[in-house]
């Protein structure tokens, strides 16, 4: 009965609940489209860079993240080969060791990241193969070296040339080797783009004299959900006082800080809004407190009990509330989705933008994250506000002088 | 009555000479000994031991030197660094590399860094600098060292003669001239090495230590020890020996 007179309530006044609905619908629609942008551009960005090089998981010998130094490295074991199979959402295991070198042509030096690999796993995962600018990535077991065009330039080399490698191997023995330059790549963070030579794996551990080690187990995973999901099967799968399992937050620290830096500024903006919507459903609250305060007087003086009465207009609040909620996902989910599907194309904004975001080795888009959790956290947050602001006119009614509310 | 009196003055003399010779200077007690390492020529097959907590590692090689200034070692086992050499001419030193075809010329700031990873410095091998030239030597005191009884020198260096070490002590075997032990401190007097000299036998005709381990100061469980398998004091060697040339052709 109550709910009866609560909606015959709202409805009496149907411009004032209209105007309510659209503010609170306003509010979530606006709160649910921004927050979606805002992480589908940041999944993206994350997605982009932790492929590129460290992968969304790593396993090393236990303490090798703290001293990466080649004394560190550990055994490969050939169960390392089943790992994709015994856990959902890792795709492959791929073996890398790295270490420092000098590197030399005629009389050129420079020191140099060394990164062993194998060839078609690390293609498979960072797409090193697009980013050859000339010659040829390497096969499988191949001779020779990929490197980066910083050093090309520096020691001018060309493909074909040969680079000299000298360095301390495993447990201090002499590092000393010729590779033949089979390619140049480019790569977006000029960091990266004067330090980096590739090798194969077995020329590597050859080179170095790590018979059978790597330095990393780089984990091929595709999507960031499946990650939390990888590294608890990994942990119940190794040996936990040998080895040390890393997920990207723990690689890549500086990546996430910033990710939490600017959505922090987005959560200001949000908050923001929220405020201003408060103010509007409150004071809409208000209004219909004070102009209906005859109505309240009557109905206590025949005799309503004053909490059946509040109950009845915490209802109004509260379904105008849900009204308004509803109305703003239904206006924002289709769009989201449709933006989720078919991201908003940067390209129109001219070459220059595009050539920003490739730079970074990814698509000039903006897509959207679909996720319940942003819709459910937007219009659960509204709803609360708005239940809240219902108990107001509660203190009104239980000081209510029938009387006198009857004479104003 | 003169003549009585010439021959007190004569025996007395020879006897404050006896006693004068029965203590050797600092610098004849290491004029000595070094004499006795490095004789005017020695060649001789080495084995290098270089122990750390998770492993161990074997270097064979072979060496020539001719005096101090002149040294040639060829690395001939383990297989991958089969080949390997190092020349000294007199101040300066280079190192083979066949396996890249390069011949790297060794700078002076190389000279305090670790030989193939042992606990031998550049330096040691390298001998660069003459115990006799190059320091101001005094006797500290003595000390048994392994039976022997022993010299204990100081040895700082003099300014011009760019030595890597802030002071070196070493323990000399008063009988045999032996060096039974060596302390080599940085220029903050802080202990780096000791080198200790263990089975004294005879080697190419004279007392030398069969084997020497160097022992850093700071690392638990690091040691190197080198254990000389032949050593011949005999035959010359030309100076023309000594080459870049014959570095890259020496079997």
């Amino acid at each position: 009965m109550l709910l009866q007179l609560a909606t015959r309530n709202i409805w009496r006044n149907k411009r004032r609940t209209l105007i309510t609905i659209a503010a609170v619908a306003f509010a979530v629609f606006l709160a649910s489209v921004m927050r979606s942008f805002q992480k589908g551009a940041w999944d993206n960005v994350i997605n982009n860079s932790v492929n590129l090089f460290f992968g969304y998981a790593q396993v090393h010998k236990d303490g090798y993240w703290d001293e990466q130094v080649l004394d560190n490295a550990m055994e490969w074991e050939s169960s390392f080969d089943d790992i994709p199979d015994q856990i959902a959402g890792i795709k492959a295991v791929i073996p890398r060791i790295e270490s420092f070198a000098l590197a030399s042509s005629a009389d050129l030096t420079q020191g140099v990241m060394v990164i062993g690999v194998d060839p078609d796993k690390e293609d498979d995962l960072t797409n090193i193969s697009q980013k050859i600018s000339q010659g040829n990535f390497l096969t499988p077991n191949d001779d020779g070296a990929v490197i980066a065009e910083g050093i090309a330039k520096k020691l001018k080399l060309n493909v074909g040339d040969t680079l000299v490698l000298i360095s301390q191997g495993y447990h201090g023995a002499n590092a000393a080797g010729k590779f033949p330059i089979k390619g140049f790549f480019k790569f977006p963070l000029p960091d990266l783009n004067k330090t980096l030579v590739y090798i194969s794996l077995s020329q590597a551990q050859d080179f170095y004299a790590a018979n059978n080690m790597i330095s990393s187990l780089v984990m091929h995973i595709d999507d960031a959900r499946d990650v939390n999901n990888a590294t608890a099967g990994l942990s119940k799968l190794l040996d936990k006082s040998k080895y040390e399992i890393m997920d990207y937050e723990a690689l890549m620290p500086e990546l996430i800080q910033a990710r939490q830096m600017d959505e922090g500024g987005g959560v200001l903006i949000i908050g923001i809004l929220y405020a201003l919507i408060t103010f509007a459903i409150f004071g809409t609250i208000l209004m219909m407190t004070k102009e209906r305060s005859y109505e309240f007087g009557v109905l206590t003086a025949i005799g309503m009990s004053r909490w059946k009465l509040f109950g009845v207009t915490f209802l109004e609040s509260v379904m105008v509330g849900l009204l308004g909620v509803a109305l703003g996902l239904i206006l924002a989910i289709p769009l989201v989705y449709y933006w989720h599907v078919y991201p908003i194309n940067l390209s129109f904004m001219g070459e220059q933008a595009t050539a920003a975001f490739e730079n970074f080795g990814m698509e000039p888009v903006i897509p959207t994250a679909f996720t319940s959790s942003v819709f459910m956290w937007q219009a659960g947050l509204i709803f609360f506000i708005t239940t809240l602001l219902s108990l107001y006119p509660l203190y009104n009614i239980i000081k209510l002088e029938p009387v006198k509310a009857m004479r104003n | 009555m003169m003549s009585k009196f010439i021959i007190i003055v004569g025996v007395l003399i020879s006897y404050a000479s006896l006693a004068f010779a029965q203590t050797p200077t600092a610098k004849e007690i290491i004029s000595k000994s070094e004499e006795n390492i490095r004789g005017k020529y020695s060649q001789g097959e080495i084995k290098m031991t270089i122990v750390r907590p998770d492993w161990t590692r074997d270097i064979q090689m072979k060496s020539w030197s001719t005096g101090d200034e002149y040294s040639l070692i060829l690395v001939t086992g383990p297989a991958r660094d089969k080949g390997t050499a190092f020349l000294k001419r007199e101040k300066e030193m280079w190192n083979w590399q066949p396996k890249i075809d390069r011949v790297i010329k060794m700078p002076p700031s190389m000279m305090s860094q670790s030989w193939m990873g042992s606990d031998f410095t550049n330096d040691d091998l390298a001998r660069a600098n003459s115990r006799v030239e190059d320091f101001v030597q005094s006797v500290e005191g003595a000390e048994v060292i392994e039976g022997r009884d022993c010299w204990i020198l100081q040895l700082i260096p003099k300014d011009e003669a760019g030595v890597v070490w802030g002071k070196i002590k070493i323990w000399v075997d008063k009988k045999e001239y032996v060096q039974m032990k060596s302390e080599f401190f940085d220029e903050d007097d802080y202990l780096v090495n000791t080198m200790l000299a263990k089975q004294i036998g005879t080697l190419g005709g004279r007392t030398l230590p069969r084997s020497l381990e160097v022992i850093p100061a700071d690392e638990e469980g690091h040691k190197t020890i080198v254990e000389y398998l032949s050593l011949n004091f005999d035959k010359p060697i030309k100076n023309s020996f000594y080459s870049q040339q014959n570095m890259k052709r020496v079997r």
